[in-house]
């Protein structure tokens, strides 16, 4: 395949850029590339050994290298190229793509559209602020579980965790399956970060004490870590005085969250939504800059690898529509405002006339509520909370309900009956 | 004499609490706490038959890669979960193994395989 004939180029290879190059092929798309800068396809998958993967997709319980292998075999089978161990470094506003890679080193291309496919990296220790020395044995917990799961190597033996997103609680059962012991799980919210699967399975079953509203105030240590100091925080999560005390341990692990991956999506003019983190897209997956598309964790992190498939996908169909000459109007369309209690609402805007898939996270736990959007649709809930994404299927006719000259519609979460 | 056991439901955020009323017999004889339908059949089940899946890796001998994921082919029971791990961490496997290849047969005795989840190539 020449260069200059590549109709679609995905950058990142792990779920989402399989899904839509895969789908970019189906669509019709004739030469779909994939760069991945690692030596071969599936990105974190490799890395995320538990099980869990693909209960809706698959309708099967998969570990990530299954899901995967699976990918991997599709992505092939489609006829997609991988561009291995090659990096995007730059991508310009006209869409031309600038990258190194080690057999072909420098490269420039102009495909006709990208996705974008770069997924979402960790909050660091940096963008936390903890006080203490600079000791080693400090990681966040997706290091940990490289090493653990890829590498072959225990982070330490004495291990507390900061943060009870899923990453880090699933982190505490592969230390503890490894030998290690998991002192504590520390979260500073009221309630747990990560899935309620995660909490019963990762922690209960192995007894694995978690403090809620905490967090840590001091890491001890010269060369290596030697202990935490734990505070309870009151409800602006300010540590509380007197109730510090100090865990023994050689490793902290951090778990707080994590941040789409964005920095080629800004070198290319896309704009980014400062609450999500990620481009903002509209149904299509098209972002601000015409041509380029995004889909998965580079837009907004997702819990289910699930959903970031199913996102990617409409994001590699539309990007082989455009391809293939369609134009969509970049970011045009009916916008989707945050109401009540509501963070974000991914896509941003709707074209209004096709069949579409909201996906958006509360800013507070609630019970008993009913999702609005507008007045044409809704969904009661038992609960919602801002670890679990919500997702509202809308159809084209129940979107025909908001007349012609609507430009926005509010989503809200409101308490159960009331408006 | 009766005795009660709290099972939590992971089959929705809300995550109930159930609260099992159990019988001298080992027989259940009352649930509450569940919010819905769903709740009261997961949490006999998870009470009488904790069952998961291990997830793990094992050492890989001619390989660029240090290990290999893998997984038993079917959840096994939940106090097996620990004492698996040793079994696992005597196993070297050499390449090249496919997707679904046998690592471990019959772990514990249970009946159930441990399965390679990620490949290795020759
Ligand atoms: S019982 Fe129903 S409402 Fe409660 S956690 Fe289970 S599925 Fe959710």
């Amino acid at each position: 395949m020449n260069l200059h004939e590549i109709d679609v180029a995905v950058i990142g290879s792990g779920p989402a850029g399989m899904a839509a190059a895969v789908r970019a092929k189906e669509t019709g798309a004739k030469n779909v590339v994939i760069l991945e800068r690692a030596e071969e396809l599936g990105g974190l998958l490799h890395q995320c050994v538990h099980n869990g993967f693909g209960l809706f997709y698959f309708h099967e319980d998969l570990t990530g290298p299954e899901y995967a292998h699976r990918f991997i075999e599709k992505t092939m089978d489609a006829g997609v190229r991988p561009m291995l161990e090659t990096m995007a470094l730059n991508i310009s506003p006209d869409r031309e793509i600038t990258a190194v890679s080690n057999k072909n080193q420098f490269l420039k291309f102009r495909p006709e559209s990208i996705v974008l496919a770069m997924g979402c990296r960790e909050r660091s220790r940096g963008a936390l602020n903890i006080p203490g020395t600079r000791p080693a044995g400090v990681f966040t917990a997706g290091t940990a579980q490289r090493f653990i799961n890829v590498e072959g190597f225990l982070p330490g033996r004495q291990v507390v965790i900061l943060g009870s997103g899923d990453i880090g609680m699933i982190m505490a059962r592969r230390l503890t399956l490894e030998g290690a012991r998991v002192e504590a799980v520390v979260e500073v919210l009221p309630y747990v970060g990560g899935l309620i699967r995660n909490e019963v399975q990762c922690l209960h079953d192995f007894d694995i004490p978690l403090f809620l509203k905490h967090t840590v105030t001091n890491i001890y240590g010269e060369r290596r870590v030697e202990g935490v100091r734990v505070a309870e925080v009151d409800s602006r999560m300010n540590p509380i005085g007197g109730t510090e005390r100090d865990i023994a341990c050689d490793t902290l692990l951090l778990s707080v969250g994590l941040i789409p991956e964005n920095e080629l999506s800004l070198t290319a003019g896309v704009e980014l939504d400062p609450v999500t983190g990620g481009p903002f897209v509209d149904g299509a997956r098209q972002t601000t800059v015409p041509g380029i598309f995004a889909g998965g964790n580079v837009v907004h992190v997702h819990d289910l690898v699930d959903n970031v498939t199913w996102e990617s996908e409409i994001a590699g169909e539309s990007a082989a529509r455009f391809a293939m000459g369609e134009r969509i109007p970049a970011w045009a369309g009916i916008k989707l405002k945050a109401g009540r209690n509501i963070r974000y609402v991914v896509p941003h805007t709707i074209s209004g006339n096709e069949d579409v898939t909201l996906y958006m996270r509360v800013r507070e736990p609630e019970q008993n509520v009913r999702i609005n959007v507008g007045d044409i649709a809704g969904k009661s809930e038992l609960i919602v909370k801002p670890s679990s994404m919500l997702k509202i299927e809308l159809t084209s006719e129940q979107l025909k309900k908001l007349g012609k000259n609507v430009t926005e519609v509010v989503i809200d979460c409101q308490k159960w009956g009331g408006k | 004499m009766t005795r009660i056991e709290t099972v939590i439901c992971i089959g929705c955020p809300m995550g109930c609490e159930i609260k099992l009323t159990v019988g001298a017999k080992g027989e259940i004889t009352k649930i509450s706490g569940n919010r819905c339908k769903e709740g009261k059949s997961y949490a006999p089940q998870e009470y009488k038959n904790p069952v998961r899946i291990l997830t793990a890796t094992v050492k890989t001998a001619n390989s660029s890669r240090p290990l290999l994921p893998v997984r038993s082919a079917r959840p096994i029971l939940k106090r097996l979960l620990l004492p698996s791990m040793p079994v696992l961490a005597g196993i070297t496997v050499t390449a090249p193994v496919r997707v679904g290849d046998v690592v471990v047969p019959n772990l514990l005795d249970t009946g159930v395989d441990v399965i390679a989840t990620g490949e290795l190539l020759s």
